[in-house]
């Protein structure tokens, strides 16, 4: 089997003495949809800051293709081709949607600090943004601020500025929090079809999207995975259906 | 909202936007002209503007005004466009001009080079202090970055009695600016050739300051002001944006510098300290940060209070101030964004309706404020002039200002003024509503 495109190797997190994460071992193959899930207070985000150094870890390893990336910022981890969304919608509020993408862009486009080269007199760079705000269905809203848009339409841009850079491992932390059964449809779609051929992680609460999109879960509960493997298994695994699926399905239904 | 209403506009795209490389064409060739124009037009008024206003003395408040202009705008690549809130920024401008009055001292290399290239020096002096203290300072913006910025302003100023070899202690140092090479002939001996080196350098520094806007450098210092995380998640360092954002601002704060040192010919202390600091955030603010004209408003407007105002009254920087707290509390946009706030009712082609309520509202605004003013004048009067002195002038009408009845009349139209103002106010309020409503509300 080639590299795992993500690899976490005994991780753990400790707030002072409260241990968040107590030991988590991973293996995410490329081109997977991975879905972490778990019940509230698991640890998931927490997790997901763990892998992008959000935070840095007490103990463990994360490793990006075969790479270590311990000591590195948020920035250079980006660079290196991870990149995450946020479960709280985190965009550039008083910039345009297309801003919003174009920034998105510039560093993967190879622009750096530049300060000897003018945005909008590159075509590529436009067209590129435009490409994005296209599949992102987000050409209506272009020049409008990204602060003004609806709920799932921020929730949208997200993604859009998560996938812009052309990274291939996706993290994507709750995309459908908060969102209306239409809504969760949308976005799934959205996101089945911009993340084709990449490496996907989500931590997700609403099991449907969960069971559409992964093709394979891990169940985290007390910042421990209890069961990691296909979704038919997961659901049947009792450990889990103890620990939170058998409540969740219930409540599902 | 519903499913159709987020995937609808993709649909009916095909139908609206025709062709999608149109955006980028219309970006690429319109915005050459679009952009091109107010700075023609702003090259045009600065050569004709002193042969409007011939005096030497207005001569004296516009070079003044354009240096503020330099120096307004490079703060607000800190403050508009970077996010970072800076206390200390004159120290910036300050040494590029110190280092510009040294280099007029130095004859014989001063004499190497022609004075509208001084400035440059200026600018690269600024720049390499603002390349030291933001290796530090730029980790965080906020309070950190608001403190530092403070701390090593003061510093700087207090070290300006310390250094005397730098600063001149207490006298500051003084130059002589014909020293220079003589451009085509010119020495600079007079106001009006200063003038136009200054507005030579007003343009290039304007300019070169909006395209850094436009550089992805300039585009993601706007990303790490609204949100430094998520740029951070981008692939950008957010100190890194923010530490080439304050070595930029640091150069042309410099370039102001110089520019100061060849107009007045000597720097102080004064251009150091935090008082300054403190002006020249006063100015972005008050012109608006969100624009990158604010602070060029900002600086004329200013500018115009400080000579022209203080010739009128001692108590100028009271008005001034209360100019600046009017303007944060209920203008947060600043002049600039005032004027920006029109635009919706002018592309609706309802402008006009605002008309007469503007009228009906300010003008009585303005006469009440004045008799506010009248009284503020009469107390400082009575307090202040020396005893025995009653009489005052006061709109070109003379009086005592012991007596009762100027006091009765001044109260009387400020509060008439300021009531009629607000009586009108709600009609007012409707009209600006009616005015940025599109059409007859299909």
């Amino acid at each position: 089997m080639s590299v795992p495109a993500l690899q976490l190797e005994g991780l753990k997190k400790s707030f002072g003495k409260a241990e968040i994460i107590r030991g988590v071992d991973l293996e995410i193959g490329r081109g997977e949809r991975h879905a972490v899930i778990g019940p509230n207070g698991a640890g998931k985000s927490t997790l997901f800051n763990l892998i992008t150094a959000r935070f840095a870890p007490t103990e463990g390893k994360v490793r990006l293709h075969g790479e270590d990336l311990s000591g590195l910022q948020p920035f250079q981890i980006n660079r290196k081709g991870l990149s995450r969304s946020f479960q709280i919608t985190n965009i550039f509020p008083r910039m345009t949607v297309f801003e919003n993408v174009r920034c998105a862009l510039l560093w993967a486009q190879g622009y750096r600090y530049s300060f000897w080269n003018l945005v909008n007199r590159s075509r590529q760079l436009t067209e590129s943004t435009d490409a994005i705000l296209d599949q992102i269905n987000l050409s209506e809203r272009r020049d409008l601020p990204a602060g003004t848009l609806s709920y799932a339409e921020q929730r949208a841009l997200e993604i859009g500025i998560t996938i812009a850079g052309g990274a291939d491992v996706i993290m994507l932390d709750e995309p459908t929090a908060g969102m209306s059964h239409s809504e969760t449809d949308y976005i799934t779609e959205l996101i089945l079809k911009v993340t084709e051929g990449k490496t996907l992680v989500m931590v997700e609460h609403d099991m449907g999207v969960v069971f559409n999109l992964a093709d394979r879960i891990s169940v985290l509960v007390y910042g421990e995975i209890i069961a990691t493997g296909k979704p038919a298994d997961v659901r049947g695994d009792p450990r889990v259906q103890e620990a939170y699926l058998g409540e969740a399905l219930e409540t599902e239904q | 909202m519903t499913d159709t209403n987020v995937k609808d506009p993709a649909r009916s795209k095909e139908q609206i936007t025709t062709d999608p490389s149109k955006p980028a064409q219309r970006m690429g060739a319109g915005s050459m002209t679009l952009t091109l124009t107010p700075w023609l037009i702003g090259a045009v008024l600065l050569a004709i503007l002193p042969f409007v206003f011939t005096s030497n003395s207005a001569l004296t408040i516009m070079n003044q005004m354009w240096i503020t202009v330099i120096f307004a705008l490079a703060y607000n690549m800190l403050l508009g466009q970077g996010g970072m809130l800076s206390f200390g920024h004159a120290v910036y401008a300050g040494v590029g001009g110190f280092a510009c009055m040294h280099i007029m001292n130095a004859s014989d290399f001063f004499a190497s080079f022609p004075l509208p290239v001084l400035p440059i020096f200026g600018g690269l002096f600024g720049m390499g202090l603002a390349l030291i203290v933001g290796s530090f300072s730029t980790r965080s913006a906020g309070t950190v970055f608001a403190m530092i910025s403070l701390g090593v302003g003061e510093l700087i100023a207090a070290s300006s009695v310390i250094v005397v070899a730098f600063f001149g202690g207490e006298e500051g140092i003084s130059g002589d600016r014909t020293y220079a090479m003589p451009f085509f002939g010119n020495e600079f001996l007079q106001q009006i050739d200063v003038y136009y080196l200054i507005s030579f350098w007003v343009i290039v520094s304007a300019a070169l300051m909006y395209l850094w806007s436009r550089t992805p450098v300039g585009r993601m210092a706007n990303a790490v002001r609204d949100n430094p995380e998520r740029a951070e998640f981008l692939g950008y360092s957010a100190r890194w944006v923010r530490f080439y954002s304050f070595v930029a601002s640091g150069f042309f704060a410099g370039i102001a510098g110089g520019l100061f040192a060849i107009n007045y010919e000597i720097l102080t202390e004064e251009n150091l300290n935090t008082a300054s600091s403190g002006i020249i955030l006063l100015v972005t603010f008050l012109g608006g940060v969100g624009f990158f004209f604010g602070p060029i408003i900002g600086a004329i407007v200013f500018t115009l209070v400080q000579t022209v105002l203080s010739l009128e009254t001692d108590l100028w920087a009271f008005y001034a101030g209360t100019l600046f707290v009017a303007t944060v509390m209920f203008f947060p946009g600043g002049l600039a964004g005032l004027m920006m706030m029109h635009v919706p009712a002018f592309k609706l082609g309802k402008a006009g309706y605002l008309v007469r309520p503007y009228i009906r509202t300010l003008i009585p605004a303005a006469i009440g404020t004045l008799g506010l003013c009248a009284l503020v004048e009469m107390t400082f009067h009575v307090r202040h002039a020396a005893t025995g002195d009653t009489q005052m002038t006061l709109f070109w009408i003379p009086f005592d200002s012991h007596a009762i009845l100027p006091w009765v009349i001044a109260a009387a139209i400020a509060l008439i003024g300021l009531g009629i103002a607000r009586a009108t106010t709600p009609a007012l309020r409707d009209a600006w509503n009616e005015a940025n409503t599109a059409g007859d509300r299909s």
